[in-house]
């Protein structure tokens, strides 16, 4: 029994999914640990050296990849139990870290508490950032930065008929970025300026909990505070560089300042009987935000005559949020389950600015401007899950939600003939969707479930929102001990026509299949295939032309995504000594097929621009390799081995971001 | 004659515990470790040891009798799964929740769990918990995480594996960061129907701005979309193909697909078209936020230039 126990911890470790090299997840030494007065004590170091090599555009490997070269704390792990449940502090102290020293991925969690008395659980994680440059991907902006995460809650008695509970969460990112400022006038071309990234956030909460009469509940208050502090600096020259622009820039800068606090309230009262149950929910949360801007460029204009321009702007907005759920269940059976819940949902967004520009054409321009956003959701659904056999059940449900939105604008719009300021605008929509499901299990480890749903949404907010669309999905597991096979089907069609201007249509459909199976001890594989399809076909409405912009109205976007992918790992053990892990993982976008980005023929200069946009075909494979030799029943050296290959087979609007990354590690993992 | 040995240690428990068996049906966790050694020595690093440690739990909700029931019956027929009250291995998942509910049901995070997809879907407690054999000592999980979400959700698992993605699987990240597998309230973006297993961050908004609280706001002008029917309207949540787990390869034509003057917009006249003065055959047009930097949304700028 012992060894199948220690078989199944190793088993969890072995079934996984493809993943990064490092750190080892074989374990050594005894998970029973040492005991150490009334303490047993688990610990494990994973120390070692991480290295790579990359060819080709380490932009796009540090966006998608980022592992770099160094020493590590791959991986460590220290958990403390008191053996009887009455340690003097505490009695359990758990530890977990990953990627110490320098990956761009660390994190480390940590749990202690005392039986009855108290919990505290924290987070911390790191992540750092990296987005390529801007005249790659369409002109997204490169960033280059470190985000923080850490979450504190601390539980004094927890679980007990009183509990109090105190938490605190702070995100942090800084650190330089490439952004670009649009300068002179809205025709021209927009510069790149470095941007230095500061962003703060900081959230406070207080809350408690009571069970009283079989009802529990939860009221929490939450202090949220956010602020954004960016410096925009450019000093030098930098062109235009398009067509029949002279614009230049010699001297920018900016300071944006946004802080902001979003106090809030939620309460909740629930409970659970023998015949029914009662959850209801209320939140509110009343944000707010100041910010200014002070701007200051200095250049040429794009027809070439000498330029200034400052903007300076203050102003605030605010967003109160409400929502609130109640939901009640009944079971008037042993097999038969009815849940209807009611939500409601408010949201309002306001907010006002005083833009005041000067520049040494017109000199001074004061706007006031302002917008509303408002945002109403009410909507109530019902599931019912009813087991007729103990082989067969079925499960349905309906919704029906109303959305009432609302706008006001305080800036007349050009694209839009007639408006006005302060013209104020009210939409409603609703939607109506059934599903039907029915879940089968004529062997005890097999499993069938099939289920669709039908919607329709009379005013879609946007050409590709869900209107008239359905769902249908079926799903087979077989689960025993050594082998679990699973395969499913998915297909989401979603048709927005006929509008009146326009069309819209989404096809996605997802074939999936997947197995594990670990006959032995030593020997364990794990295989998983996706076929992830993807078209839309939809109307566009544009400018453009040779000679200048021409409205166009006969253009399609057509999008259609063929993606195979699949991974597969192997684990050999040899005589509890050694572990080999291969791993293989590849993810292929063959597109539609084609051999060019815009087919032969094609002749009219703006369908062949759609068309170069139209599939993406792309091979991104990751094959690995671990080796992982125990020395002594505490030390254990692993090596891995993993590639990364990024290959575009049509290089977006001319940038070519292939590259192929060579990465590596070794390390001792030292446990007790 | 290890056999034996173990029999005459179970009479000898089962004499001192004769009273509460005759009245109850309890006979303690003592009792079950004579035979159930191997989970039992390990069983105080387990979170439900507390039953034991308290001392003051009634039989019914103290040590293994707590989940498996009485044991009088299965001691007396000398083991045997058929004769465990409570053994989950035969139980319908609905017993099964219902089980664990028995004192798991005050618990925030499990308040929705009647109306969560995975309840609907037969997954119970145990398809992810694993109470006696868990690697992962902190929610008793059968396995790490991502790898126990990832064996029924393969689709998912191959969009992380995607060139951009979340950092599920370098670890920074968890699929509990976004999601709650017991269920959640009805969803404050869309329509609320969907998503249905999507935590909501920051009490009641979209999970994503937890992270991304610089997207937050509030801001002047909003970009509307992002609000009413939130981020999924142009990123993949999971994975993407293309850069920043956008749903196009280029941002042009993501935009021109809504702003065709078709669907309803917010004003009732379709989504605005795209500026007459923008060539879209001249390159600088055909990146949309580099000029629309602020394009989530700008205290500044109706159009997001700023």
């Amino acid at each position: 029994m012992r060894a199948r126990f220690c078989f199944l911890i190793l088993a969890a470790g072995i079934l996984q999914a493809q993943q990064v090299v490092a750190p080892t997840p074989d374990a050594v030494g005894s998970p029973r640990g040492e005991n150490t007065g009334d303490y047993n004590i688990t610990n494990s170091f994973e120390t070692g050296y991480r290295w790579s090599i990359v060819n080709g555009d380490a932009g796009m490997y540090r966006s998608d990849v980022n592992y770099g070269n160094g020493l590590r704390l791959l991986g460590s792990s220290l958990t403390v139990d008191s053996r009887d449940g009455h340690g003097h502090y505490f009695d359990e102290i758990l530890l977990n870290t990953i990627g110490l020293g320098n990956d761009p991925y660390q994190a480390a969690t940590l749990r202690v508490r005392k039986n009855g008395l108290y919990e505290y659980d924290m987070t911390w994680r790191l992540d750092d950032f990296y987005n390529p440059g801007l005249d790659i991907s369409g002109g997204a902006h490169l960033m280059n930065t470190s985000r923080r995460i850490q979450d504190h809650d601390f539980t004094l008695f927890p679980n007990g008929a009183f509990q109090l509970d105190l938490g605190y969460s702070r995100n942090t990112q800084n650190g330089p970025a490439l952004t670009t400022a649009q300068e002179f006038d809205t025709r021209s071309s927009a510069f790149p300026v470095f941007e230095n990234v500061h962003r703060q956030w900081n959230e406070y909460r207080l809350g408690v909990r009571a069970n009283f009469a079989g009802f529990t509940f939860i009221a929490r208050h939450t202090w949220d505070y956010y602020k954004d502090d960016p410096v925009d600096t450019f000093s030098g020259q930098e062109v235009a560089g398009t067509q029949n622009d002279l614009g230049a820039l010699t001297q920018f800068q900016r300071t944006q300042p946004f802080h902001g606090s979003t106090p809030g309230w939620l309460g909740n009262l629930f409970t659970h009987r023998k015949l029914w149950a009662l959850n209801a929910r209320m939140t509110y949360t009343g944000g707010t935000g100041d910010f200014a801007l002070d701007e200051m460029a200095t250049g040429t204009s794009r027809f070439g005559a000498a330029a200034n321009r400052q903007i300076v702007v203050t102003g605030n907005g605010g967003r109160p949020n409400l929502a609130g759920d109640f939901s009640v269940s009944f079971f008037p059976k042993q097999n038969l389950t009815i849940v209807n819940n009611s939500s409601v949902h408010d949201l309002r967004i306001a907010g006002d600015n005083y833009y005041t520009e000067f520049d040494n054409g017109t000199g001074l321009a004061t706007t006031f401007a302002f917008e509303f956003l408002g945002v109403r959701t009410i909507a109530n659904d019902t599931d019912i899950n009813y087991r007729l056999k103990d082989w067969i059940g079925f499960f349905a449900g309906y919704t029906y939600s109303e959305r009432q939105i609302r706008q006001t604008d305080a800036s007349a719009l050009p694209s839009i003939p007639g408006t006005a300021f302060s013209d104020s605008y009210v939409s409603e929509n609703h939607l109506n969707a059934a599903r039907l499901g029915i879940r089968l299990r004529p062997l005890k480890p097999l499993t069938v479930t099939l289920e669709g749903e039908l919607g329709r949404n009379n005013k879609p907010l946007a050409p590709i929102s869900e209107d008239n669309y359905h769902t249908l999905n079926a799903r087979v597991q077989y689960r025993t001990r050594h082998l679990q096979l699973s395969t499913e089907y998915r297909q989401i069609y979603n048709l927005n026509a006929p509008l009146s201007l326009s069309y819209y249509t989404s096809h996605s459909r997802t074939y999936s299949g997947s197995g594990s199976w670990s006959p032995r001890d030593w020997f364990s594989i794990d295989a998983t295939y996706n076929k992830l399809h993807l078209d839309t076909l939809g109307s566009l409405e544009f400018f453009a032309g040779v000679l200048g912009p021409q409205l166009q109205t006969g253009y399609d976007s057509l999008y259609i995504s063929n993606i195979h992918a699949g991974d597969v790992g192997v684990r050999f053990a040899v005589s509890k000594r050694a572990d080999l892990y291969v791993g293989y993982s590849i993810t292929k976008d063959v597109g539609d097929g084609r051999s060019s980005a815009v087919p032969p023929g094609t002749t009219d200069p703006v369908q062949a621009l759609l068309s170069s946009v139209q599939t993406f075909p792309l091979t991104y494979q990751s094959p690995l390799a671990r080796l992982s030799i125990r020395i002594s029943p505490k030390v254990r050296w692993n090596a891995g081995y993993q590639f990364y290959g990024y290959g575009e087979l049509f290089h977006l609007l001319g940038y070519n971001q292939n590259y192929n990354a060579n990465t590596g590690y070794t390390s001792l993992l030292w446990s007790f | 004659m290890r056999g034996f040995l173990r029999i005459v240690l179970l009479v000898s428990i089962l004499s001192a515990a004769g009273t509460v068996w005759a009245q109850t049906g309890y006979v303690g966790s003592n009792v079950c470790k004579t035979c159930h050694a191997d989970i039992w020595f390990n069983f105080y690093k387990n979170p439900h040891y507390r039953s034991i440690a308290s001392g003051s739990e009634p039989p019914e909700r103290t040590g293994c009798e707590g989940c498996h029931g009485p044991g009088k019956a299965h001691v007396e027929a000398r083991g045997g799964k058929s004769t465990i009250p409570h053994a989950f291995s035969l139980m319908t998942p609905r017993q099964v929740m219902e089980d664990c509910l028995t004192c798991h049901a005050s618990n925030f995070d499990k308040a929705n769990i009647r109306r969560s997809e995975h309840t609907l879907a037969d997954v119970a407690c145990n398809s992810c918990h694993s109470i006696h054999h868990s690697p992962t000592p902190k929610y008793l999980l059968a396995k790490v995480q991502k790898d126990l979400c990832y064996g029924c959700h393969a689709d998912i698992r191959s969009q992380f594996e995607m060139p951009s993605h979340h950092r599920v699987n370098e670890g920074f990240m968890n699929c509990t960061d976004c999601h709650n597998p017991h269920g959640v309230f009805a969803a404050t973006w869309r329509m609320a129907d969907r998503p249905r297993m999507v935590s909501q961050a920051l009490t009641n908004e979209e999970a994503c701005l937890k992270c991304h609280v610089d997207k937050r706001g509030p801001f002047v002008f909003e970009h509307p979309p992002v609000r009413i029917d939130g981020c999924e309207t142009c990123h993949y949540p999971h994975g993407s193909m293309n850069g920043r787990l956008l749903r196009r390869p280029v941002v042009f034509t993501l935009c021109l697909e809504c702003h065709n003057g078709g669907g309803n917009g917010t004003r009732n006249s379709g989504v605005d078209i795209q500026s007459a003065t923008h060539n879209l055959l001249d390159p600088k047009y055909q990146r949309c936020t580099t000029c629309h930097v602020r394009i989530h949304g700008s205290n500044i700028d109706v159009y997001f230039l700023r």
